[in-house]
């Protein structure tokens, strides 16, 4: 077994295609989603900052002096203010019509343009961040308006709505990176994926199958170390999944999300050992479709489709959240996504988390490996049907 | 020694083989003649041990194939049908993962594997990955990972298919050679002269029986025809064109 196993991790170390999809997932997929979000961080940060282009400042002098007091920097509006800003030139142009001093003096509402294309995502946030600020202007007035009058201005406020949030600022962070147990339990698949083919329908179709099974080996043996070496590569995509995923969220913009996660040494580890199994099973039902497959390229296409069991439960984790129970915990997939999640949102982990999803994982794991041996028994399974 | 009795295999409706019986004795070459689709490769995969007979025994050196298909696996050395390489792996590397999952270790192991390398004249490729192999080296790779245990029973499924002139010369100092150290050899073939040239003892199957044994001069005066190759048609039974083109047509 052991043989089998040393001979399959050279023959996978030395297969470029193996090790390609091995290495380059964990690469691309975190680093991918890290620069995302550093983009996504990057705009919100830029919108406080950006400077507002504005039309006809001298007729709303005070405006201009309230938004300057809020650290707001005002310009000159290109010529053209709605060409400009359909062609994306700048995010927004204020414009105050004339007239708008005198409104305002009276008491009679006044209007204020804010010419804006809303096809553009990326102006979206400058956009919401100066509306804001408008708004906030308007309540100001109407709050001195009032006061003037005698009125206490909580008189037009009849409801309040305070958003309390229950969440810590590390499971908002969790929920945000749901990516991450996503891309961990995937790398199980993806890691050890095509070792499996290779190992497998491909050693059948290069007909190097039948000179091996000639060795007195049980088949089982046989079976177990080519399961084996896939898991090798599973676990080596998942450490460098992880690894990748900890340095976009420490040293990439995605930390001025405000978002922050508290990666101890403990918690990886923990995401570790909660993955694991998952990367015996991964394999081990690879190699059992690999089996069934007749050919190379049919294996390669079943087990691509096998990658979406583990996005079932991660995808549902991400949308409305898995429930904590025995019974979640014990369908292999479902319970290591909670238990990923809960490491990553700093939450409380007992042994019962970590041994359930265990066991069923081992125990799916153990009745494909078996299956599979049974297969490799099979004349007609030996020599391709 | 290799010997089987009664043997039958179907596959679903199609008999492959209907009825072999045979005997390969050490220090032997053993000929299995017959022509294309006859059940000679099933036949050997009945005796090393890849296919369970639906009737019949296979012994090799006593040991029941069936009963205990390791202990006959290690007596046994086998080029079969289908020999494909790893094309990551070099030469020494195929010889060295058969050995070690025939049990062998260390220096004993290497041991070997030189003496293999002299003898199958594969210094210049012993180093090289098996990507790019021509036959004839895929064909000396595959021989030397069959041979590594030093088995005292060779099995070869067609063993010069496919290689030229030099190789097949080669495979059959090769045979001889391992005839003359006492192990037991039965291969198979489709081809007459190779067969007339190395067997002491041919064994003619068609239509999964087998139809006649001996050596060759017996089964010239068994058919009583002088050349071989109409001794063969005429035990056969197989006359008809296509038959003998199958059979005699591809020798070199």
């Amino acid at each position: 077994m052991r043989i089998v196993l040393r001979k399959e991790l050279l023959d996978g170390v030395r297969d470029r295609r193996a090790l390609f999809s091995a290495l380059l997932y964990p690469l691309l997929g975190p680093l991918l989603s890290g620069l995302l979000f550093g983009f996504m961080a990057d705009k919100q940060r830029d919108a406080a900052e950006v400077p507002v282009p504005i039309v006809g400042q001298e007729r709303a002098p005070e405006l201009v002096g309230w938004l300057e007091g809020h650290g707001v920097e005002l310009v000159d509006a290109p010529e053209d203010p709605r060409a400009a800003v359909s062609e994306g030139e700048v995010p927004f142009v204020l414009s105050v019509p004339e007239g708008f001093g005198e409104n305002l003096a009276r008491g009679t509402p006044a209007q204020l343009e804010l010419i804006v294309d809303g096809s553009r995502n990326d102006s979206r946030a400058a956009v919401g961040h100066i509306q804001r600020l408008l708004e906030y202007y308007g309540h100001d007035i109407a709050s001195r308006r009032l006061l003037a009058r005698g009125i206490d201005p909580e008189v037009v406020r009849p409801v309040v709505v305070a958003q309390v949030e229950v969440a810590s600022e590390q499971e908002l962070a969790a929920s945000v990176f749901a990516f991450v147990p996503m891309f961990v339990l995937m790398a199980t698949f993806i890691g050890g994926m095509q070792l499996a083919v290779d190992a497998t329908a491909g050693e059948r179709e290069r007909g190097s199958l039948e000179p091996l099974l000639l060795n007195p080996v049980p088949r089982s043996a046989i079976v177990v170390g080519k399961w084996l070496a896939a898991v090798v590569f599973a676990l080596g995509c998942v450490i460098l999944t992880l690894l990748c995923c900890v340095f976009v969220l420490e040293y990439t913009p995605v930390r001025d999300l405000g978002l922050s996660l508290d990666l101890t040494a403990l918690a990886l580890v923990g995401v570790l050992l909660a993955a694991a199994p998952m990367a015996l099973m991964a394999s081990a039902l690879q190699i059992l479709v690999a089996s069934f497959a007749r050919s190379f390229k049919e294996a390669q296409t079943y087990i691509s489709l096998l990658v979406f069991v583990p996005m079932v439960p991660a995808l549902i984790g991400m949308m409305t959240g898995l429930e904590r129970t025995i019974g979640a915990l014990l369908i292999p997939g479902v319970g290591q996504q909670i238990v990923v999640e809960r490491v990553f949102g700093g939450e409380a982990v007992g042994a019962l988390d970590f041994v359930l999803p265990m066991l069923s994982a081992i125990a799916v794991a153990a009745a494909c490996v078996w299956l599979t041996a049974w297969m490799f028994r099979r004349e007609s399974v030996v020599f391709g049907r | 020694m290799i010997v089987a009795e009664g043997l039958r295999k179907r596959f679903g409706e199609l008999v492959a083989v209907a009825e072999v019986s045979l005997r390969a004795e050490d220090g032997q070459i053993t000929g299995l003649l017959g022509p294309n689709g006859a059940g000679k490769t099933t036949t050997l995969r009945l005796l090393y041990g890849l296919m369970k007979p639906d009737h019949g025994t296979v012994q090799i050196d006593e040991v029941d194939v069936v009963a205990a298909p390791l202990a006959a696996q290690a007596r046994v050395g086998v080029l079969p049908d289908a020999h494909g390489l790893y094309p990551r792996l070099s030469a020494r590397e195929h010889v060295r993962y058969f050995g070690e999952l025939q049990g062998l270790r260390g220096d004993a192991l290497e041991q070997r594997i030189s003496t293999l390398v002299e003898r199958l004249d594969m210094r210049g490729i012993v180093d090289r990955r098996a990507q790019g192999f021509s036959q004839g080296e895929r064909m000396k790779v595959s021989l030397a990972r069959a041979l590594v245990h030093g088995p005292n029973n060779v099995i070869l499924d067609e063993p010069t298919n496919g290689l030229d002139v030099m190789s097949t010369r080669a495979m059959r100092k090769l045979i001889r050679g391992l005839r003359d150290e006492g192990k037991c050899v039965l291969f198979s073939s489709h081809v007459m002269q190779e067969v007339s040239a190395l067997c002491d003892v041919i064994v003619i199957v068609a239509d999964g029986r087998v139809v006649a044994r001996g050596t060759p001069d017996e089964l010239r005066e068994l058919s009583g025809h002088r050349d071989l190759e109409d001794a063969f048609v005429k035990l056969t039974g197989v006359e008809s064109v296509e038959s003998l083109s199958a059979a005699g047509g591809q020798a070199p």
